[in-house]
């Protein structure tokens, strides 16, 4: 019993950076629908940066991560105004390869500016607490309890803001929240400023709890996008159960089938999903 | 006697222009980037650094004419693909007759596919695949034994502690890892112990504390880690986050810095690496020292444990050369690079084989270590047993 609550924990806080990479990527594709495959790259660059500014310009952590977040809502400003927009009335296909063609250049700009060493972001967190046999490392519990933090701002602000309520409304019906007033024009900024943030925040997480190192976002991007597709597209909540299956499904498979198949048996499960429920675990009918 | 003098002033003149200093393009396929890069470009800076070397001291000699090395590296990113389109423009574009770096062995296997139809001689470093040496490929040797070849030394080592019940984590998939492991095992089941899991991780996989979870359930007596040491040091420090107080064996190499970048002294407290006897480089010869301090001074970083092998090969080309009296011959000096015995230059401690630093196979053998990690530094403990003219005769024996 010990051993499958501990499969549990591991699972949990690998699910929440699964579940962080989700809901960057459902916010971008539920509202606007566009496949942002770059979330991954960039979610890294922003775990790359806080790296930079503790160790080469000596923030402390919480102001690296402080910094790197505005800098992560600064570029998902101008990756939607220089990327997305201008093919925004064009076909899908455009967006996908603007997609694919943001991820070759920030996966390229990440080995330029920073290696091709893996780097982990010190921290100093490194007590263990140990609960009947059951260990849970700290810097594990911050990411849960922080993976936790953020889902709950993100919730609210969707829910209870005045900006979050127009973000609903544009992704229901576009046509219908321009006659009600709402600037279609500023919501894809403010979406993907959000989603880029959200993604930094994902990013600090890997590089503290595990480590950046290139090729390590497309990895990522590919859970995302296996949680959005298990959870629902462009729900939150799915995002959020879509996250936490995938990681505990993963540990338990590791710890109890087979540690070479762990990946193929996450995603069997989401297949299995899939084929009785189509529309992911929290979508709509 | 004006005239005479003129012909001989021509004639002089003549002698000066063909006895000339050359340039020798010799090329590097490593990992430049990706997963492999952590030990292909340490090797890929150990051959500049020979190469630089040898060009201070006089470049590489041969009759009147003087040898400056010129190095090409191309990225091979530790693909198949990559390695032999590397090797091919290598070849092809570039004109190159003398390869080496090789860190990886998938890579390296492609390359050793054909480089027997090739005008050229291929060195291999770090990539330890028993097959590469298997082959009888006469244009081919490797400075780095065989992971076999060690993986039966700390078997030994490991049932001389006491260990009857160790559990396994390791990049098995990758086929010099499960030859250590096989190999490894066979010694372990003679003195009575056994392997109670095999559990897996992949290259890029950096939380295995799903698999230390299983482990820690077996109750295991010992952990065995063979891997890549990116991987490898998180494995120490997740296993000590999950409590796991059993002795940790590994064979993963890698600097202090490499672990110190993922874990603290603390959690890697105690660890060994049994492995060939590469590194601690400040515990070494002279050599050794002078290459750590040289490599330090010329790239900004320690050198990994494992990139002498690149360097090695270096000074074991150039003293073929210089043996075959040729450049252009590339059978007269891969012949003259069976003939060698080990260089004085080089960093690793080669056990010759009938005085030799390659045996017939084309394979050098150095040394197996133990080493513990102790307040922040490995440190050499003790030799592994390592025969290797046995082995030698063993390998000959496989096709």
């Amino acid at each position: 019993m010990v051993e499958v609550i501990q499969q549990i924990i591991n699972g949990v806080a690998i699910g929440g950076v699964y579940v962080l990479i989700a809901l960057g990527l459902t916010t971008v594709f539920g509202i606007l629908g566009i496949a942002h495959f770059a979330h991954g790259s960039i979610s890294m660059f922003g775990g790359y940066l806080t790296f930079f500014f503790v160790t080469g310009w000596g923030f402390t952590l919480l102001l690296a991560i402080l910094v790197s977040l505005i800098v992560g809502l600064i570029l998902g400003f101008l990756v939607e105004l220089l990327a997305y927009r201008p093919v925004r009335n064009a076909s899908h296909i455009n967006a996908f390869i603007v997609a694919l063609g943001l991820t070759m250049m920030v996966e390229g700009l990440n080995l330029e500016f920073f290696g091709h060493e893996q780097i982990v972001i010190p921290t100093n967190l490194s007590r263990v607490f140990n609960i009947g046999g059951v260990t849970i490392p700290e810097l594990r519990l911050y990411v849960i309890l922080a993976a936790a933090l953020l889902i709950i701002a993100m919730t609210l602000f969707v829910e209870k803001t005045k900006t979050g309520q127009a973000i609903r409304a544009v992704a229901e019906n576009r046509d219908a929240a321009i006659l009600m007033g709402v600037n279609v024009n500023t919501i894809p900024l403010v979406v993907f400023s959000i989603s880029t943030a959200l993604g930094v925040c994902a990013g600090v997480m890997v590089g503290s709890l595990f480590a950046i190192a290139p090729g390590i976002g497309e990895g990522l991007v590919v859970k995302g996008f296996a949680v959005l597709i298990l959870g629902g597209l462009g729900s939150i909540p799915g995002a959020v159960v879509g996250g936490l299956v995938l990681g505990i499904t993963e540990a338990l498979a590791a710890g109890f089938i087979s540690s070479a198949y762990k990946d193929v048996i996450a995603f069997v499960v989401m297949i299995g999903v899939l084929l009785f429920r189509p529309q992911g675990l929290m979508g709509k009918e | 006697m004006r005239l005479t003098a003129i012909t001989a002033a021509f004639a002089l003149t003549a002698t000066a222009a063909l006895a000339a200093d050359k340039t020798l393009d010799i090329g590097v396929s490593d990992a430049l980037t990706g997963g492999g890069a952590v030990y292909g470009l340490p090797q890929a800076n150990a051959v500049h650094l020979a190469a630089k070397e040898i060009n201070a001291a006089g470049g590489i000699k041969i009759g009147d004419d003087t040898y400056t090395l010129n190095v090409i590296a191309y990225d091979d990113k530790a693909n198949p693909t990559e390695a032999s389109n590397a090797v091919r423009k290598l070849i092809d574009r570039d004109g190159v007759k003398y390869i080496l770096g090789f860190c990886c062995s998938g890579a390296t296997g492609a390359v050793a596919s054909f480089i027997e139809n090739e005008d050229a001689v291929m060195l291999v470093g770090n990539a330890a695949e028993r097959s590469i040496t298997t082959r009888e490929i006469s244009n081919l040797t490797r400075t780095r034994p065989p992971a076999d070849y060690t993986g039966a030394a700390a078997g030994t080592f490991v049932a001389e502690k006491g260990h009857k019940r160790v559990a396994v984590l390791g990049a098995l998939d990758v086929g010099f890892y499960a030859s250590y492991v096989d190999a490894f095992e066979k010694e372990l089941n003679k003195a009575g112990g056994k392997i109670v899991s095999r559990e897996a991780f992949g290259l890029k996989d950096r939380d295995m504390s799903p698999q230390l979870t299983k482990i820690r359930g077996q109750k295991p007596d010992a952990i065995l880690v063979v891997g890549y040491v990116e991987p490898a040091a998180f494995i120490y420090r997740q296993s000590v986050e999950l409590g796991i107080d059993v002795p940790r064996y590994g064979f993963t190499s890698g600097s202090e810095e490499q672990f110190l970048r993922v874990a603290t002294s603390e959690q890697m407290e105690g660890v060994w690496d049994l492995r060939p006897t590469e590194l601690t480089l400040l515990s070494a010869s002279d050599n050794g020292k002078a290459y750590h301090a040289n490599y330090s001074a010329e790239f900004g970083i320690a050198p990994s444990p494992s990139s002498p092998y690149a360097y090695d090969q270096t000074y074991a080309l150039k003293d073929a050369i210089e043996a075959a009296g040729t450049v252009e011959d590339t059978a007269a000096v891969a012949a003259a690079l069976r003939e060698l015995s080990v260089p004085d230059e080089v960093v690793m401690q080669y056990l010759p084989v009938d005085g030799k630093m390659f045996d017939e196979n084309g394979q050098a053998y150095t040394s197996n270590g133990a080493f513990q990690w102790q307040s922040g530094n490995w440190v050499f403990v003790q030799d592994l047993p390592s025969d290797a003219a046995a082995y030698s005769a063993f390998l000959s024996t496989i096709d």
